[in-house]
């Protein structure tokens, strides 16, 4: 029920289209790059997927991630604008559950992203090389395993919005860990579990055992975020 | 009232918003990861740069490609949300100042708060390179104006992105198109500086400009020079169109 | 019967204190106006039986329920209206009800039926934020009344509209007992105002309660001590005065 107002206070407010154009944005990458240099790929030994990946994934994962954190940002602008969290603090309704209501809608927008760049990749393997069996069991695989890396950033930085009045406050914030992801080295893994750099993996080309501590990790931030704003939202509370 | 008490003024509007701190923690974040992985400098024989040098222009590189251009864009989004927020722009557009004059003002603030970004940058190199030459026994403190100048030269080619920026949040009356649209003309800019046709993109200057120098201090590579045509005349064709638009634009739709 | 309770009651800040130590007794089913010049304490002392602030010291109990234990139970209850007015800019004076009536399970027709209440009808396509500041008012007035809660908390419902609207949300609070079979806890910093829609008044000043109890009362009381009676503005400024001298407190 959380989810259905969360759609509704979005209104008017250009969520839905800023997330559009930034798929479609993203998923332009692939393509141009294949059409202005195709020969620099066409004849490496990978599959096409991995090759489009490898080649462009870098980018578009940070298009991602900044489409999250302004969209996490906008979220919570909306409530705190014109005072209306006042408002929802009145009501017999809890924090956490308009909390969570925001997080699933955001995960769902970026659902919807991650279509659009899926249709991308599928048309340039299917333009610029074989088309062959697996693909889109691997392309399921690996878009699903984007989605669970991406949900911690989408988590975290929706807890940072809900902690700024100031939406300059969250939006450096979020611009800030985003820089620091950008210089994570994608192959070390201490580094690479912090939230905002594990959308920057990609599913094929690592190994099994990695995979599977990458996606437990996920998981692991994902609850320890989400309990993080379930206190901060009670500690909040008692010093207002 | 003068041009100057006004920057004063837009100036005293910021105070608190903690804008400098964020500032600060991004130039601190910058050059972390350039004091742990201080040995790699010494490793850059393949392009012929003294590791002193690299470790300057590493930074820099990180600070031009990304860092700085999106601390711009959550300039903008501070400058036009202070006045938004709680409807001080109709107070200001009700005082006797020329609104031009008002959003020339609050653009010398947002040139002021890139010029201390990069202030810091420099004073963090300094305590960096201080730090890396004790651990690895290496002197890796540059000349002062050396360094002054390379931040420099990333201040001067970045205006014209910041008056873009400028203009992008006055026109982009919803926050989220403003932002999102500023940090997606970040991303393809390391497309940019690969391309002929850099000088048409000013979200790239500082980071091309910073890449050229990289050029010029490694001996075995070969980046691009700066022709200062047809670079020059863009570049101030491209902040005087933005200036331009952005005080014709600015407060406009307060008063329709 | 008393809905609202508070024992000694108490919100200490950094440097001063909002409210000091206030036992309040508001009984069911009548206006209670709270009274007090600006800063006295009023929005703070609602703030915290809405939970929007903890209190420092004492307690309150809301037709029987304890905070913070019965915290969602007890802003089931209340109606309420809070200093500045709180809504979604982006959306429409409607939509903002729509909301507000989703989290309170209401049906449709209370959107309506609030909007009606208020006078709101006619604008209620109209984005929130291009509200005229009586607009906002009745939006937020409409927010509380919404769904006919057993407990109104109104803080200046009056601020920022016409003399006519004035007139008609002072005549509707009166009302609203009656209609509804609830209890306003309403506050204003006039005491003419309170005189035209409360039963029973409360009277704050620098954070301590000064009088509490039935108007005539207070008429009495004041009289005895030899204010002005006559004029009821007077009488407030005089007995706000008075309290100040007795604490030294200089304005």
């Amino acid at each position: 029920m959380s989810v259905f107002l969360e759609c509704k206070k979005i209104k008017r407010t250009g969520f839905i289209p800023t997330f559009l154009s930034g798929g479609l944005l993203a998923a332009a990458i692939p393509v141009l790059n294949m059409a202005v240099r195709s020969e620099n790929y066409v004849g490496l030994s990978d599959t096409p997927l991995q090759i489009l990946l490898d080649a462009n994934w870098q980018m578009m994962a940070m298009l991602n991630v900044l489409l999250i954190v302004a969209g996490a940002c906008l979220m919570y602008h909306t409530e705190y604008a014109d005072n209306a969290i006042q408002k929802m603090r009145t009501l017999p309704l809890k924090e956490s559950q308009m909390f969570f209501g925001k997080v699933i809608l955001l995960s769902a927008m970026f659902v919807v992203v991650l279509v659009i760049e899926a249709t991308s990749l599928a048309f340039c393997s299917f333009h610029w090389f074989e088309v062959y069996n697996d693909f889109w069991l691997e392309t399921g695989k690996t878009l699903g395993y984007s989605l669970l890396l991406t949900l911690p950033s989408v988590i975290l930085s929706m807890l940072i919005s809900s902690a700024c009045k100031n939406m300059w406050v969250s939006l450096g914030i979020g611009v800030v860990c985003v820089f620091t992801a950008t210089m994570v080295p994608v192959k070390n893994f201490i580094l690479s579990i912090f939230p905002f750099a594990m959308p920057f993996q990609i599913f094929g080309g690592t190994d099994a055992e990695r995979t599977l501590q990458f996606i437990y990790v996920a998981l692991i931030e994902i609850v320890v975020i989400g309990i993080a704003e379930l206190l901060f939202i009670k500690v909040r509370r008692s010093f207002e | 009232m003068s041009f100057l008490s006004l920057v004063g003024v837009e100036l005293k509007k910021i105070k608190r918003s903690k804008i400098m701190l964020i500032l600060l923690t991004a130039t601190i974040i910058l050059w972390l990861p350039s004091i742990f992985n201080a040995d790699m400098n010494f490793g850059m024989q393949a392009e012929g740069i003294s590791p002193e040098n690299n470790f300057l222009i590493q930074g820099f590189l990180g600070m031009a490609w990304f860092m700085f251009p999106a601390s711009m864009v959550v300039g903008t989004v501070l400058l036009s949300q202070t006045e938004r927020s709680n409807n001080g722009i109709f107070k200001m557009l009700a005082l006797p100042i020329n609104t031009a004059k008002l959003c020339m003002a609050k653009f010398v603030v947002l040139l002021t708060l890139a010029a201390s970004q990069i202030l810091m940058t420099v004073g963090i190199y300094f305590i960096s390179a201080a730090i890396v030459t004790q651990i690895q026994s290496y002197d890796f403190i540059l000349s002062p104006l050396f360094v002054l100048k390379e931040a420099g030269l990333i201040y001067l080619f970045s205006i014209p992105m910041i008056a873009f920026f400028w203009v992008l949040s006055i026109c982009i009356r919803t926050p989220i198109f403003s932002i999102g649209a500023g940090l997606a003309f970040i991303v393809p800019s390391v497309l940019m500086i690969n391309t002929k046709i850099w000088f048409a993109y000013p979200m790239c200057y500082p980071f091309y400009v910073i890449t050229s120098e990289y050029g010029k201090l490694a001996t075995n590579l070969s980046t691009a020079q700066i022709d200062l045509i047809p670079w020059l005349p863009i570049a101030v064709v491209v902040v005087i169109i933005c200036l331009a638009v952005s005080c014709f634009r600015f407060g406009q739709a307060e008063r329709r | 019967m008393n809905i609202i309770e508070t024992n000694n009651l108490t919100k200490t800040y950094a440097d001063f204190t909002a409210v000091s130590g206030i036992n309040l007794h508001i009984p069911k089913g009548t206006v209670y106006g709270f009274l007090g010049p600006n800063g006295a304490g009023k929005s703070t002392t609602m703030k915290m039986f809405l939970g929007l602030t903890q209190p420092t010291n004492g307690s309150f109990t809301i037709d029987g329920k304890k905070y913070p234990q019965n915290r969602v139970d007890i802003l089931k209850e209340i109606g309420s209206f809070i200093e500045a007015p709180a809504f979604y800019g982006n959306l429409s004076g409607e939509e903002n009800l729509e909301i507000v009536r989703k989290i309170l399970g209401l049906p449709k027709s209370s959107v309506t039926e609030a909007l009606e209440l208020v006078g709101l009808t006619q604008h209620k396509k109209r984005l929130a934020k291009k509200y005229s500041l009586g607009m906002k008012q009745r939006l937020g007035l409409a927010s509380a009344l919404i769904g006919r809660p057993p407990i109104l908390m109104l803080d200046e419902p009056t601020n920022g509209l016409d003399p006519v609207g004035i007139h008609e949300i002072r005549t509707l609070i009166r009302s609203l007992p009656e209609k509804f079979d609830c209890t306003v806890l309403v506050s204003s910093h006039l005491l003419s105002e309170i005189e035209l829609m409360a039963d029973n008044i409360g009277i704050l000043n620098h954070g301590h309660l000064i009088f509490e109890g039935m108007l005539d009362i207070l008429k009495q009381n004041i009289a005895a001590q030899g204010y002005p009676t006559d004029n009821l503005e007077d009488t407030f400024l005089a007995l706000i005065d008075a309290d100040n001298k007795q604490r030294g407190v200089v304005r």
